[in-house]
């Protein structure tokens, strides 16, 4: 039953939580680049626009279309139902563990390739296939932190991996858990399609991942299209932030407890999003066939995390 | 007479029925008939598995004039297992087979050679001495040769294709023949059950020998040549029940081997076997992602999939010698999880392959496009397969690789100390290498299904398709519903394929909640129906939503919303497979070794202006290039010189054999 | 307090130690690379400082100190001794592709330890389990060596190859004495020094010091 209440409160919060975060990196970015800025509330403003608006679709267009968006929210959703983000109490039979987790994240990947397909349009194909190429190169290095995370936990479920990392936070500071954290931050970048491996803010072909696909998208598809992906980069933020600072995470179930814990994500993911747009000011997109050497890098501190863990026992 | 033995009996009457029906009736209901009957064999031979896997005993006893133990089918629990999985692909072949054949495909030998072929299968799984293995072997192998030859009249490549099966299916064979006798003779019998107790130097010839020849019969590297040759050029049910059914039986051969056999090897055996395993997988996966024709892209990624299959095995060798047995049965499970959810995907896939192949004619992705209207049934059964063969939830692949992932990261420590050095470094690596793969089969399936189905058509054949005949879309939508439900079942599903290996199944796998699994050795829980019903959960408001905004804000249709910024975008300039691979082609330029070839053709005024640019680019498998080509040469060669010692004369050749007579009557008498 | 961390202080040294090497692969630039060192030199003293806090060690303290000046202080003092303006633009095109050279790196850390466990085991005490790191380092360094063109980037991997027998010592042995430390710096100083000076002479002679050009100086 609590695990009920944590997820429907973790929900509700990030549906909340993930345009804003969206509008304080736009608003972070803009103020660092001494631009006024549209404040924190645009995104929300974008999708009711887009909510009240005739979808225009093109005739060869196929369900994946009306399929894929919705694919991209539930899988966005269920991140945020399983991962601990306010709470560390699980459900007993889907425990979050990272290979669901991941494999969860993995079906958006998939509805939002194949939603690139179904335009029927150069660019769709070509924003479809290099998210694939991202997405295929990125995923040594998403199970390898993984494996890193579950050794000193001795399981993969993410909910026991937070609260042992906030019963002996020594493991915080161990190489393997750093190695492991920077690793995965890698993954996680290149998954949601930030600087350095994409660039959110343009529209110029030489640079577009994530912009190439939904490009045909219009109305209520492209809507939810955004939702999706902002509600996955604020999950994942979350749940960097609990891997890196844990405390402040539920984990017995209480009502106080509860607020402090939506409180303390609330406060994580923001000031992620802070450092994130802060970051982004100082990187440049790399060229995409540069990508395979970055994540080649990420996929060896990951490896190395493994391995140090076998090292440093 | 047993169960077991009334069905092993009342397959093979069928069988020779079968033969005898496709022999002598009229060419307009030879499908029909003979189809009825394979549909029936298969299904005799999924019961027959069902009752083995289940614990029933009993079998078949063929008494032969040889002075050798009689033949004994007589299938155990494994055996079991695997006659369920290879007549289930064989009920979906024969089904399909019905409707789908027609012009050489449907001829009478074809139609002869596919109980033969069925049968074979049935009886390899059942054997428990190696002579009747290696007959029903042979057996097996010749039905499928004939089969894949049917249509070799109006097209070269199938012959070329035969000769290549041939060639590897016989040497495939005589590693088997090898490995076996070594065995009998290190033991004294033919039989299984003596092939125990065995000196350690025999146990290792013969362990590398088995591995070799099944490794071939499993499309293992680097003696996987045959496959990008022959599952293409195949009539795509026969592809179906190779790649679904028959590459399973070089898996059992893997089981046989390591469980029954020569259970207890050094730790160099799972190694070995872990190395090929992972090799066979990324570079299957690798040739698969780059791939345009659609089933060159299916044979590649069952070479793949049989990869992960190895893995998993050498994983649980390895393990089971260092005592983590709870990480080491979870691979096990694992690895037949692997093969029975590759046996539905990929005969599903190459179904639906033979369904565009039927409605289009064509099979290189880059001229299809657009199926997804024109077909809904294959689109969705085909859709289906491919999230099983990208390993996404809530289909039987997730599980399969949910479960070895699982035994691989609680397998390098027992009792939070590190257990062997070399677990240790295998553990992470076999991890690495599963995950890239699963990332390359991701994409490689957006990519097949994306490119054939979504968009529009790249060519007029695909923009004239028609959805199959009833028969073909029933076996598609069987082959999809296998899918799902193991992928959605799995806990009863994977604790009875545990029985079949497991000597306490109970502590290595249990079904949990809705159809959960759950290892309790290790500590791990997957239940995909509660999964869905979360999704559900999370999805009915946004649905709504969607409802109700496209009641007040109706979708407007145009012909290209935006078009890539003009009207003019053609159906040409979509992206096609082979651009959509081509980042990927790049990255791995080391390893794939592609020839390109670009000609700029000039206009004639200026050597500024281009008229036309033609771009070639051309993937070959770097194995057919790099280790068979230099030793066919040389083959070549010696055959040139070999050719004057036989040069056709007959008194030469029966002055051999007299000459060989002495000799043996000489070295008898010595 | 200090005996509960302890074994996670010397892990963390152990892995900034590995991290550095690996960045350094990474890494084309020879700033970055040379900013790397001078990170690696303050974890490698650090690694000594934690041990000889840990035995009760002063004179393993005051080697700490040393190998801070003269590693993490000093030789990148040196290297660098150049204006930043024209350093920042030397970009290392190595001779192996980054990508491989990354994956090399992660079997070269497997391989030490493979060996190291094999041959000498690990033992069971931390500092024993970390040993493979410092062969790590030094079989890293000879791949800096190998793979780089330019004299700089190769003495960088000399360096880094010099730090892996550091740790090797430090973490097996408990530390070599102070005076052969002592001596032994300095001779790497010189070493440095004296390559360094070399490497500008060359490049003021001959424009560049991509030692693959200069096969044929043979007078």
């Amino acid at each position: 039953m609590n695990a009920v209440i944590i997820a429907v409160v973790q929900v509700v919060l990030f549906v909340f939580l993930a345009p804003v975060l969206i509008g304080v990196i736009r608003q972070v970015r803009a103020t660092i680049e001494g631009r006024a800025g549209v404040g924190i509330w645009q995104p929300w403003r974008d999708v009711r626009k887009l909510l009240a608006k005739n979808p225009v679709r093109a005739t060869d267009s196929s369900w994946m279309l009306r399929a894929g968006p919705v694919a991209l929210v539930v899988s966005s959703l269920l991140l945020c139902v399983l991962l601990p983000l306010v709470g560390t109490i699980p459900f007993a039979l889907v425990p979050s563990d990272l290979f669901v987790i991941v494999s969860v994240m993995l079906i958006g990947v998939v509805a939002l390739a194949l939603v690139g397909l179904d335009g029927g349009t150069a660019f769709g194909g070509m924003g479809s296939s290099r998210h694939m190429t991202v997405a295929a190169l990125v995923e040594p290095t998403l199970l390898l932190s993984i494996y890193a995370f579950s050794i000193p936990a001795g399981t993969s479920t993410l909910s026991v991996i937070v609260e042992t990392r906030l019963l002996s936070p020594e493991v915080i500071i161990s190489p393997v858990s750093v190695l492991a954290l920077v690793a995965l931050s890698i993954a996680i970048m290149a998954e949601t399609a930030r600087l350095p491996i994409d660039n959110p803010g343009t529209h110029l072909e030489v640079t577009m991942l994530h912009e190439a696909m939904i490009l045909e998208a219009s109305g209520r598809d492209l809507a939810w299209l955004e939702v999706g992906s902002w509600l996955k980069l604020a999950a994942l933020l979350g749940l960097v932030g609990n891997l890196a600072v844990p405390w402040g995470v539920l984990t017995d179930f209480s009502a106080l407890g509860l607020a402090v814990g939506v409180v303390s994500i609330t406060v994580k993911v923001l000031v992620l999003g802070v450092v994130l747009s802060v970051g982004e000011i100082f990187l440049a997109k790399v060229r995409l066939f540069q990508v395979p050497e970055l994540l080649a890098g990420s996929f060896a501190l990951a490896f190395l995390a493994v391995t140090a863990s076998y090292l440093v026992a | 007479m047993s169960g077991i033995g009334a069905g092993l009996l009342l397959q093979l009457g069928l069988g020779a029925l079968a033969v005898l029906t496709a022999l002598t009736a009229a060419p307009s209901l030879r499908s029909r008939a003979v189809g009825i009957l394979c549909t029936l064999i298969a299904v005799i031979g999924f019961l027959t598995g069902l009752g083995a896997m289940l614990g029933a005993t009993g079998g078949l006893r063929i008494s032969i004039a040889l002075p050798i133990d009689p033949l004994l089918l007589a299938p155990d629990r494994l055996g079991g297992l695997f006659m369920l999985i290879v007549s289930s692909v064989g009920i979906l072949v024969s089904l399909y087979s019905m409707s789908s054949t027609h012009g050489p495909d449907a001829s009478r030998t074809a139609w002869v050679a596919m109980p033969v072929f069925l049968v074979g299968m049935q009886l390899v799984p059942a054997a428990t001495d190696s002579v009747s293995f290696l007959l029903a072997l042979e057996i097996m192998t010749l039905g499928s040769t004939v089969l894949l030859l049917a249509d070799h009249a109006s097209r070269a490549t199938v012959a070329s294709a035969g000769i290549w099966y041939s060639a590897m299916s016989q040497l495939s064979f005589f590693f088997i023949l090898a490995g076996f006798a070594v065995l009998a003779a290190a033991s004294g019998g033919t039989s299984f059950t003596n092939l125990q107790e065995i000196e350690p130097v025999p146990a290792n010839v013969a362990f590398v020998l088995l591995l070799l020849g099944f490794g071939g019969k499993a499309e293992l590297v680097p003696l996987h040549v045959w496959v990008p040759r022959v599952l293409p050029e195949a009539p795509s049910h026969v592809s179906a029940a190779m790649s679904g059914a028959m590459v399973k039986i070089g898996v059992y051969g893997g089981l046989l081997v390591s469980v029954r056999l020569l259970p207890d090897g050094p730790a160099w055996w799972g190694i070995a076997i872990m190395v090929v395993g992972g090799a066979s997988a990324l570079y299957g996966i690798l040739q698969a992602s780059v791939s345009s024709d659609l089933k060159v892209l299916l044979a590649y990624s069952t070479t793949e999939n049989m990869g992960l299959v190895f893995l998993a095995l050498g994983a649980s060798m390895l393990l089971r010698g260092y005592d983590a047995q709870a990480a080491a049965d979870a691979a096990l499970v694992a690895a037949l999880l692997l093969a029975v959810s590759h046996a539905a995907f990929k005969s599903t896939l190459f179904l639906g392959a033979g369904a565009i192949i039927h409605a289009t004619g064509e099979r290189n992705l880059d001229r299809l496009g657009g199926l997804g209207a024109r077909m809904p049934v294959t689109a969705a059964a085909f859709g289906i397969a491919s999230l099983g063969a990208a390993a996404i939830p809530i289909t039987s692949g997730f599980v399969a690789e949910w479960m070895l992932l699982q035994s691989l990261i609680h397998g390098g420590r027992l009792d939070g100390a590190v257990v062997s050095v070399a677990a240790s470094v295998a553990m992470p690596l076999a991890v690495a290498v599963i995950a890239l793969t699963a990332g390359l089969a991701l994409l490689t399936f957006v990519k097949a299904y994306g490119i054939a189905f979504l968009a529009r058509p790249r060519s007029t054949e695909a923009a004239e398709a028609h959805e199959v005949p009833p028969l073909m879309q029933l076996s598609l939508v069987l082959g999809a519903l296998f899918v799902l439900a193991l992928g959605l079942l799995p806990g009863p599903i994977a604790a009875l394929v545990a029985q079949t290996v497991s000597s306490n199944p109970s502590a290595a796998v249990q079904s949990v909640g809705l159809g959960g699994v759950s290892l309790p050795g290790i500590g791990a829980v997957l239940d995909p129906l509660m999964l869905v019903v979360l999704s559900v959960l999370v999805a009915i408001p946004v649905i709504v939503s969607i409802i109700v905004s496209a009641l007040r804000y109706p979708h407007r249709t145009v012909e290209l919303p935006w078009g890539g910024g003009g009207s003019r975008a053609r159906p040409r300039m979509q992206y096609t497979a082979t651009s959509y691979a081509e980042p990927l082609v790049r990255v791995f330029d080391d390893v794939l070794k592609p020839s390109r070839d670009v000609q700029v053709t000039h206009v004639a005024e200026s050597r500024y202006l281009v008229e036309r640019v033609r771009v070639e680019q051309r993937v070959s498998d770097v194995f057919e290039t790099r280790l068979y080509r230099p030793v066919l040469n040389l083959f070549q060669r010696y055959g040139i010189v070999v050719r004057h010692i036989a040069n056709g004369s007959i008194h030469r050749y029966l002055s051999y054999s007299f000459v060989a007579l002495l000799i043996v009557l000489i070295v008898v008498s010595l | 307090m200090f005996e509960n961390i302890y074994p996670q202080l010397i892990g963390l040294c152990a892995g900034a130690l590995l991290l550095t090497s690996a960045l350094m692969v990474w890494r084309h630039s020879l700033l970055a690379s040379i900013r790397l060192l001078a990170l690696q030199g303050i974890a490698l003293a650090a690694l000594v400082a934690v041990i000889g806090i840990a035995e009760g060690e002063s004179e393993l303290v005051l080697v700490s100190l040393l190998i801070l000046s003269v590693k993490g202080i000093g030789l990148p003092w040196v290297l660098a001794y150049q204006s930043k303006a024209s350093i920042k633009q030397i970009q290392e095109s190595p001779r192996l592709n980054p990508t491989a050279a990354l994956l090399t790196v992660t079997l070269l850390t497997i391989l030490s330890y493979v060996v190291v466990s094999r041959v000498f085991g690990l033992g069971d005490s931390s500092t024993g389990h970390a040993a493979p790191i410092g062969l790590a380092m030094v079989l890293i360094g000879f791949l800096l060596l190998i793979s780089r063109r330019r004299a700089r980037s190769q003495l960088i991997g000399f360096l880094l190859l010099d730090n892996g027998i550091a740790t090797i010592t430090f973490l097996t042995s408990g530390g070599v004495p102070i005076l052969l430390e002592f001596a032994f710096s300095l001779d790497v100083l010189l070493v440095v020094l004296i390559l360094h000076v070399f490497a500008g002479r060359m490049r003021t002679k001959f424009g560049g010091t991509a030692v693959d050009q200069l096969r044929e100086l043979h007078d």
